[in-house]
Order: structure tokens, then C-alpha cells, then sequence
């Protein structure tokens, strides 16, 4: 009886893992596997990196990156463009939710989601040279309509010190929609007698969202926050189909810079910069997510 | 080590297709689009006539794409059997791939009477002491304008940079169709097409060399190239001559600017005429060719060869013998006769001509002077480097320009020059 | 106070309207830019209807580096629903052993691999992931494509969410009963994960519709090429439409936004599904 239950037992183990498998396959094949390979050409010569014989050169290609002044410049860029990111999106996605999630406009909320979420299932290329027409300083859409407007025409991404904005948003109309499902699912789940409660108290709509709706949104926040950092960390289409990291290297975000260094075949120097960036994103990722839960516990 | 391999074993017989290796199926990879796949495919015509038993398919990508591919394949031993590109293309290949590009110098003499080849052409051709590529095609660009705005503002093709400051300027001030039009149509957002810019106007206006000489010293300093260079940043700034965009352009905006009939003046190159000539293009037939405008006076004005593109055999290419001689076929007259009707340019001049528009023959037959680019690719390794380099620097004083150009000038080239002395062997 | 109410009801319609509108234009414009030669897009880019129906980049995009468009949109059915089909397969089974048994040995490390995996910034695995496919023979073929865009970011959470929502109660009571784990997998799990395998099943074909960096990478000819990187074919040096460009780009929006529309509600819920507890 025992024996048939131990081989019960085992024979169930091993159909589980037969079940993981082939995940595990993937995830080690084209996952892991080509990770390892990525920071192994990090510490490789350039020239001789993808030659069966390689030369190793230790942290020389970490040393030359972090000696780049484009580099920092790089780092500096991305990361103000994923603050600016995450908290726009955020932001604006909380205030759509809210807004959609009202009693009044119970009518046509659907409409407004399916307009709010249709970027998100868009294949990036197409809407970003979509956007990068849109946006011409003299034959785009955008500056013609605020002619019509009487407004004065904007640079967007002609100039340097408006290129970051205007890129933030395109990514804002791309993304947005995702951040706003997210928070609406939440606000479904939200126990409506604590509204009611504070709305027979005499509490004002803002008293309540500050102290009722916005407590119970914490974990959505924390969520929705962690993974647009993610994201936009790691920004690299929209660079490549609307500005090539310019004008003048203002959008000159750490994938696209990495990947320009791939394309002058320093193999080196580019995986340096993406396990850079793979350190940044898991490390400010983890950061995150860990100050957020442990503020819940408290 | 071993688990990898079993797990590489496994999935590769679980998934792969077998496929049964045709041993006469030649690839060739080029950036040409569809007039190089109509080209290869009529060369494929022609080459079963003489050899029944090989077919020749080509693949074409954009040129980016085409770099890293063919890089990646030698250097993982998947090669195709031969590359068509621009020679300093296959110079950043063969540096990249440890040199596995089949020196052709041998093959040259099996390919018959090959004296429409020069020396210039020879030189070009060869990187360290290799022959890499047969010279198929000599690609030259000229300097194109609108004809209807030319009339429109009262003025003759432009021959000095005067008369092309002139021109932008009455182009902009009093556009034609409704809406805001620019003198001049450039790009700027990768190095290479900000350089290539340069480049035209500076051997356009009969220069030898746009940054480095082959003795490795930067010249931008020097009066005739500073003069160009500084004018060229003005085109951007002060003159307003370009579009505000162009630091976000490369060739797709910039043949959106031309096509969409936003500038009055841009490049064209030899490939593009038959294109624009036909009616049911954008430009409609209304551009007229000319030389490059000149800077000085006592400058002659030149047609820029911007190039030359050939065939190169990689030493792994699956079937060596038969694209060695497919490589030799494409400098046959046939071969050549169809490369000029299908992407304007060939080597040989013998071959027929007529029923070719005037504008076609502009570049076929050309009477004017023509000025060879300098290839600073074949002679320091270092190049794209320094490209990048340099490209930053003028990126840099085009979004917000120096007061003193002069200043910028002789500093950049200062810097340049230290950069590349630390670089150059001794 | 409904006097009130009604200006704020009519001031909130509005200004969702506004929104609205402001997120779908673009898709307009790309479509009527589409059908406007490039000189009159330029010219009058505000245009809400084209001044006549320009057909001419559509036979444009007939064919693309040679090959007929309809080989492109056939390579993204195809390449889609076939690493879907694995995706969904696959992600589902490794989800549900880990949630049976978190507890067994290795399993874990599944999971902390994974999410590994979704951190590194993918763009840049370009030349590993070269090398990988050509070491396992699957350089240029569909099967690589498919494998390789089997592995979602968000598949897992999905999946792994659902399982976890499961009563232990109902499983446990199968067991007692005497069913097999291959019995509880078929007759109890199964038929409870219709939706979840629905909602995940089109949230991966949305998703990998879209993708165009790996399809170049893996790629050795335009032949196995999707809709997305045939789109980049477009930019050439020697020339290039611009309305080509959008005509190639509405072809491959269309078919993502017309499954999104009559599926809507499932997509929505299982995109936040897969985020509300990552």
C-alpha cells in the first residue's frame, strides 16, 4: 500500500515536472542562455568577440562606457524620461479610470475604454511613424491644427529641449490605455459600502477619493508603477522610428544608444550597456516594489 | 556544456526542416529593393541560357539590416554565396568577419577583357592587398532642381552656392502649393547621412577629401574644406535652407521632403532617375540634372561617383566555384547592359545606350567632370569611429550653433586630430 | 443640485469625448494619409476626407522586396497563431505545475528564470539570440520565429493567477476520489480554464502580431518576414514612398484593431488580469 502510494507519488512528481518543462526550455533557451552569452560578450574584445578564439579584457569595456560622457548623458535622459513616464502615465490613468469609472458617464464608458486601449494592442512601428508624421514642425497634422486654433507652432521633435517631451507623449498615447485598465479592474473590486459609508458622513467626492478610493488603489499604484518603470526603461522603438536618439542626442535613450554601439560592431561596449541596463532595471525595479509593499505592511 | 548540446540536438531534430542542399542555388544579399531583385532576376535569365544546372535568387535589406546579417553569417559559418554592395560596406564586412572575403585579384584576369576597369577603379577596389569586390557599378549623384520652380522664381540652375542661397531663399519666402517649402532637402540623423551630405558638396566643388587624408590628417581645417563645412552648418542655422526636421531625417524623410515637393533642390543619385522620369511618380518629371554648385570661384563643378558598387565572394560561401563565376558573368556585357537599365549604372561604357531619356544618359554617358569619393574607410580602420565622432560635433554646433564657426572649426579639428593620433599605429 | 449634476455629467462627457477623440485620430489620418498622394498630405495634413481615393501605394505594396504582400500577411497569421497556439500550450502546463507544487524541487527556479528573463531589455539579446538559433539549426525558419515569440511577458501571470484561484477543496476531492492527476488536469481543471486559455489565447495573438525585432533577427530572407518588419523593408537608401509607408502600416494595423473590437471586453480583462497581481 505504501510502496504503491510512494510510486504514486513519485510517478506524480515527475509529471509535473514534465509539465514545466518545456517552459523551462524556453525560458533557459531564449531566455538565460542568450543573457549569459549577452554579459559574457561584455567583457570581451570587440574585435575578436564573436571569433572562436576571443580575448578577454576584463571590466575594460565597463571602464570605456563609464568614461563616455554620452554615456552618462545616455543614463541621464533615461532616466528622467522614465520618472516623467511613469509618473504621467500613472497619473493620467488614474485620473481616466476615475473618470470612466464614474456614475456619470455609466453610458459610453465602453466606448471610451476601447478608444484608451486600442494603442496598446497597435504594433509599435506602425504608430510611431504615424506619430513622427504627425508631429513635423511644418507639414504635420498637430502644428496645423493648432494654426486652425490660432496657437503658435511647436518644435516637438525638432529641437532638443522639446524632442524628450514630445516622445513622452507618443509613449503616454501608447501605453496609457494598459495603466488605465489596470486601475478600472481595481476600482471594480473596491468595497462600495466604504463609499457609501463616508458619503452618509457628509464627506465631499475629494475627501472621499483622498481618503476612501485612492488608500484602497495603494497596490494597483504600486503595481501600475513597477511595471511602466520596467517599461520604460527599457524605451528603445520609438527611438529607433522617430528620432535615431536626436536632436542632438536628447533622446539618446540607454537601448538605442546600446544598440548604436552593436551597429559599429563594438559588441563589447554595446552588451556592457544593456547588462548596465539590466542591473539598473532589476535593481530600481526591486527598489520599488520593496519601499511600496513595505510601506503596506505598515 | 553537454546538457546544452543534447538540449540543442534534441530541438534541432524535433524542429528542423529538413532541407535538401540544392548544390547549384546561388543567393546573393543586396540593398537594391525591387529594381535589384528585377535586375537579378533577369541576370538569372540570362546566366540559365549558359549554365542550366544554377539558379541565382537574391535577397534584398535595407542597408542596416544588410550589415549585421552578413556579418553575423560569415562569422557563424551560414554565409550566401556572394554580396552585392557598396565597396566600403564590404570593407566594414571584412574587417568585421577576420578578412573572409575572397581576395578576386586572380579571378579578374579569368573574367576576359576587363580594360573598362581602370586603375582608379583597381585602387578602390583593393583593401589590404586584396581585391574584395568586382566593380559592377559606378553610382554617381548629381545635384537636382525643381524645373517649374526655377522658372517660377526667374532664376538659371545654380552653379555657385550664391545662386543656391539665392534660390532657397526665394523658394522659401514664395513657396509654391500652399504651404512652407525649403531650399534644399538633406538629412542628418545617422552619422553616415549627415557625412554623405557633406560629402557631395564637398567633392561636388572638386575637393579630394571631406575629414581625414590618407596620411591621417584632418583636413576640415584647412581654408576650402572650412569654407564648405562652415557654409554647410549655415544651411542648417542661419540660411534656414533646410527644414527644421532634417536633424530627424534619414532617407525616407528625405525622400518624403523631395517627392512630397517640399524642397526645391536635393540628390540625385543615378538609380533614382528612371523612377522620377516616368509620369506616374510624385516628382512627375519635373526636376533637371546638373553638377554640384561650386564654392570659389576658379572651383569647377563636379558629379559626384559616391561609390562603387561590386560583388564579393565570402571564403565560406556554400558554392565558391559557381559564385566566382557568377561574380566574373556580372562584368560581361549582357550583365552589364541589364544593370544599367535596371538601376542606371554600370562599369563598362560599351554597351547600348539608345532609347535612354536625357536624363538617363546624364549619368550613362557622362560629359562633365566627375570627382571620385576618397574611401577613408579602406585606408583607416578606425573610420566609422571617427565618423561617429565627428558626427556628434556637428550634430552638436547645428542645435545650437557657435558664435565663432571659424573657432568651431579649428577646435573640432584639433580634437579630431589628437583622437585619431592616439589611434593610428606607429 | 441636478442642475449641477447635469453640467458636471455634460463637462465629464465632454472631456472623455475630447480624449477620445485625441487617441483615435491618429488611426484616421493614417488611413486617409494612406489614400492622399504624399504632396497633398503635405500640403493639407489636416484633411478629414482624401480629395480623391488614391489607390496607387496599395499596388505599390503589392509586393515587397519581391515577394507578394499576401506571403507577408499569410507569415503573420501563420507565425502568430502557431507561437499563440505553443505559448498558450506550454506557459498554461509549466503555470499549473507550479502552482500544484510550488514546493517541489527546481520549480521555483522556473519562475525566478523567467522573470529574469523579462527584465533584460530584449532588443539587445539581438547577436546572443543569432547565435542561439543558428546553434540550434533554427536560423531562418519559421520553427524559430514560433519558439522564440512563445515567450510572453505577461502569459505567465495570467495563467499562474488562475491556477492559484482554483479551491484546493476541488482538487483534493477528485484525488480522494481516486482520479489520476492526468484525470484532475483533464476533467477538473481543464473545463474550469476555458476562459483563462480564451483570454490568454488573444491577449498572445495581440501581442505577438506586433512584434517585429526578433522576425528580423531570426530571419535570413524577407521570405519569413511579418507584416511589422516588412514594414521596415520599406526604407531603403534608393528610395522610398511615404505613402507606401502608411499604406503598408494600416494593412498591418487592421487586422490587430478589428480582433481587438469584437473582442474587446476579454482582451481588457485579460491584460489587467495578468498585471493586477504580477
Amino acid at each position: 500500500m505504501n510502496a504503491i502510494a510512494a510510486a504514486r507519488r513519485t510517478w506524480n512528481e515527475r509529471l509535473f515536472y514534465l509539465f514545466a518543462l518545456p517552459f523551462a526550455a524556453l525560458v533557459i533557451v531564449f531566455g538565460l542562455w542568450p543573457i549569459a552569452q549577452s554579459i559574457r560578450v561584455a567583457f570581451l574584445d570587440s574585435y575578436t568577440a564573436l571569433s572562436p578564439d576571443p580575448r578577454w579584457v576584463g571590466f575594460a569595456n565597463f571602464e570605456t562606457i563609464f568614461a563616455d560622457p554620452y554615456f552618462h548623458a545616455s543614463l541621464r535622459i533615461t532616466l528622467i524620461f522614465t520618472a516623467l513616464s511613469v509618473v504621467a502615465n500613472v497619473a493620467v490613468a488614474l485620473g481616466l479610470a476615475l473618470a470612466i469609472n464614474s456614475p456619470l458617464v455609466r453610458r459610453g464608458s465602453t466606448f471610451f475604454k476601447l478608444c484608451i486601449f486600442l494603442p496598446v494592442i497597435t504594433p509599435d512601428v506602425a504608430a510611431f511613424i504615424v506619430w513622427k508624421a504627425m508631429y513635423d514642425q511644418d507639414f504635420g497634422a498637430i502644428n496645423a491644427a493648432l494654426a486652425a486654433l490660432g496657437l503658435p507652432p511647436m518644435a516637438f521633435l525638432a529641437r532638443a529641449d522639446s524632442a524628450l517631451w514630445a516622445i513622452t507623449v507618443a509613449e503616454l498615447w501608447k501605453h496609457v490605455g494598459f495603466y488605465t485598465i489596470i486601475f478600472l479592474t481595481n476600482l471594480a473590486l473596491l468595497d462600495p459600502e466604504l463609499d457609501r459609508a463616508a458619503m452618509l458622513d457628509g464627506a465631499s467626492w475629494r475627501q472621499r477619493l483622498v481618503h476612501v478610493t485612492l488608500p484602497q488603489l495603494r497596490p494597483a499604484i504600486t503595481i501600475n508603477a513597477v511595471y511602466a518603470l520596467i517599461q520604460f526603461l527599457k524605451t528603445f522603438t520609438v527611438a529607433v522610428v522617430m528620432t535615431r536618439g536626436g536632436p542632438n542626442f536628447a533622446t539618446n535613450f540607454v537601448s538605442y544608444y546600446a544598440y548604436r554601439r552593436f551597429d559599429e560592431a563594438l559588441y563589447g561596449e554595446a552588451t556592457a550597456m544593456a547588462t548596465t541596463l539590466f542591473v539598473l532595471v532589476g535593481a530600481l525595479g526591486y527598489a520599488m516594489y520593496w519601499a511600496a509593499e513595505r510601506r503596506d505592511w505598515r | 556544456m553537454r546538457f546544452r548540446k543534447a538540449l540543442a540536438a534534441m530541438v534541432a531534430a524535433l524542429l528542423a526542416v529538413a532541407t535538401g542542399a540544392q548544390a547549384q542555388q546561388l543567393t546573393v544579399w543586396h540593398d537594391l529593393g525591387d529594381n535589384g531583385i528585377r535586375w537579378f532576376n533577369e541576370l538569372n535569365e540570362i546566366y540559365r541560357r549558359t549554365h542550366p544546372g544554377v539558379t541565382v535568387t537574391s535577397v534584398s535589406f535595407p542597408t542596416d539590416q544588410w550589415f549585421g546579417r552578413s556579418i553575423a553569417a560569415i562569422n557563424s559559418n551560414s554565409a550566401p554565396d556572394l554580396l552585392f554592395n557598396n565597396y566600403e560596406r564590404v570593407i566594414r564586412v571584412m574587417t568585421q568577419t577576420n578578412n573572409r572575403i575572397v581576395d578576386l585579384s586572380s579571378e579578374l584576369a579569368a573574367a576576359g577583357d576587363t580594360s573598362f576597369i581602370t586603375e582608379a577603379d583597381r585602387r578602390i577596389a583593393t583593401y589590404r592587398g586584396r581585391m574584395i569586390i568586382f566593380p559592377v557599378q559606378r553610382v554617381q549623384m548629381a545635384f537636382g532642381v525643381r524645373t517649374s520652380w526655377l522658372q517660377r522664381a526667374n532664376e538659371q540652375f545654380p552653379s555657385t552656392w550664391a545662386d543656391v542661397l539665392r534660390l532657397g531663399q526665394k523658394i522659401r519666402e514664395n513657396p509654391s502649393g500652399g504651404a512652407p517649402a525649403y531650399g534644399l532637402a538633406l538629412q542628418a540623423a545617422n552619422p553616415r547621412d549627415l557625412i554623405h551630405m557633406l560629402d557631395l558638396f564637398m567633392f561636388g566643388t572638386g575637393l579630394q577629401h571631406t575629414l581625414i587624408n590618407p596620411e591621417g590628417r584632418i583636413v576640415i581645417a584647412e581654408p576650402r574644406h572650412a569654407e564648405v563645412l562652415k557654409e554647410f552648418i549655415k544651411a542648417f542655422t542661419e540660411y534656414r535652407l533646410v527644414s527644421p526636421e532634417t536633424v530627424n531625417h534619414s532617407f525616407t524623410d528625405m525622400y518624403r521632403m523631395i517627392l512630397g515637393g517640399r524642397a526645391g533642390m536635393f540628390r540625385v543619385g543615378d538609380w533614382n532617375v528612371r523612377g522620377w522620369d516616368t509620369g506616374t511618380a510624385d516628382l512627375n518629371g519635373d526636376f533637371t540634372l546638373g553638377p554640384w554648385p561650386a564654392f570659389r570661384q576658379g572651383d569647377q563643378n563636379a558629379v559626384v561617383i559616391g561609390g562603387m558598387r561590386g560583388v564579393a565572394v565570402p571564403e565560406n560561401a556554400p558554392n565558391r566555384a559557381a559564385a566566382l563565376a557568377f561574380a566574373r558573368f556580372l562584368l560581361s556585357r549582357e550583365a552589364q547592359a541589364s544593370s544599367l537599365n535596371n538601376l542606371g549604372a554600370a562599369v563598362r561604357s560599351d554597351i547600348p545606350m539608345d532609347g535612354l531619356s536625357e536624363r538617363r544618359l546624364f549619368f550613362a554617358n557622362p560629359r562633365g567632370r566627375l570627382v571620385a569619393y576618397d574611401f577613408p574607410e579602406s585606408v583607416h580602420e578606425f573610420y566609422p569611429q571617427l565618423e561617429a565622432e565627428y558626427h556628434r560635433r556637428l550634430l552638436a554646433a547645428i542645435a545650437s550653433p557657435p558664435r565663432d564657426l571659424d573657432a568651431f572649426i579649428s577646435q573640432t579639428s584639433t580634437d579630431l586630430q589628437a583622437w585619431v593620433d592616439q589611434r593610428r599605429p606607429r | 443640485m441636478t442642475a449641477h449634476r447635469r453640467l458636471v455629467q455634460l463637462a465629464a462627457y465632454l472631456g472623455l469625448g475630447a480624449v477620445s477623440l485625441v487617441f483615435v485620430y491618429p488611426y484616421w489620418w493614417m488611413v486617409v494619409s494612406s489614400l492622399r498622394r504624399t504632396q497633398e498630405v503635405m500640403t493639407a495634413p489636416l484633411r478629414l476626407l482624401p480629395e480623391r481615393f488614391d489607390f496607387t501605394a496599395y499596388e505599390q505594396i503589392g509586393r515587397i522586396g519581391g515577394i507578394p504582400l499576401a506571403h507577408y500577411v499569410w507569415n503573420s497569421l501563420a507565425v502568430t497563431i502557431a507561437s499563440t497556439a505553443v505559448a498558450v500550450l506550454v506557459t498554461a502546463l509549466a503555470a499549473y505545475a507550479l502552482s500544484r507544487r510550488p514546493k517541489l524541487r527546481g520549480l521555483q527556479l522556473v519562475r525566478y528564470g523567467f522573470l529574469l528573463t523579462i527584465m533584460y531589455p530584449y532588443m539587445l539579446l539581438l547577436i546572443p539570440v543569432y547565435l542561439v538559433m543558428h546553434q540550434l539549426g533554427l536560423l531562418g525558419s519559421y520553427a524559430g520565429i514560433v519558439l522564440f515569440l512563445s515567450l510572453g511577458p505577461i502569459q505567465f501571470f495570467l495563467f499562474d493567477q488562475f491556477f492559484r484561484s482554483i479551491p484546493k477543496e476541488l482538487i483534493e476531492a477528485a484525488l480522494v476520489d481516486g482520479a489520476g492527476e492526468w484525470q484532475v488536469l483533464w476533467k477538473v481543471v481543464l473545463p474550469m480554464s476555458r476562459n483563462v486559455v480564451g483570454t490568454v489565447t488573444l491577449v498572445t495573438f495581440l501581442l505577438n502580431w506586433a512584434q517585429w525585432f526578433p522576425v528580423i533577427v531570426i530571419s535570413t530572407a524577407p521570405t519569413t518576414y511579418t507584416l511589422p518588419a516588412a514594414l521596415l523593408l520599406l526604407n531603403t537608401e534608393l528610395g522610398a514612398s511615404f505613402q507606401a509607408i502608411l499604406a503598408l502600416a494600416t494593412v498591418t494595423t487592421l487586422p490587430v484593431v478589428v480582433v481587438f473590437l469584437l473582442t474587446q471586453r476579454r482582451v481588457m480583462e485579460g491584460f489587467a488580469a495578468g498585471a493586477v497581481k504580477g
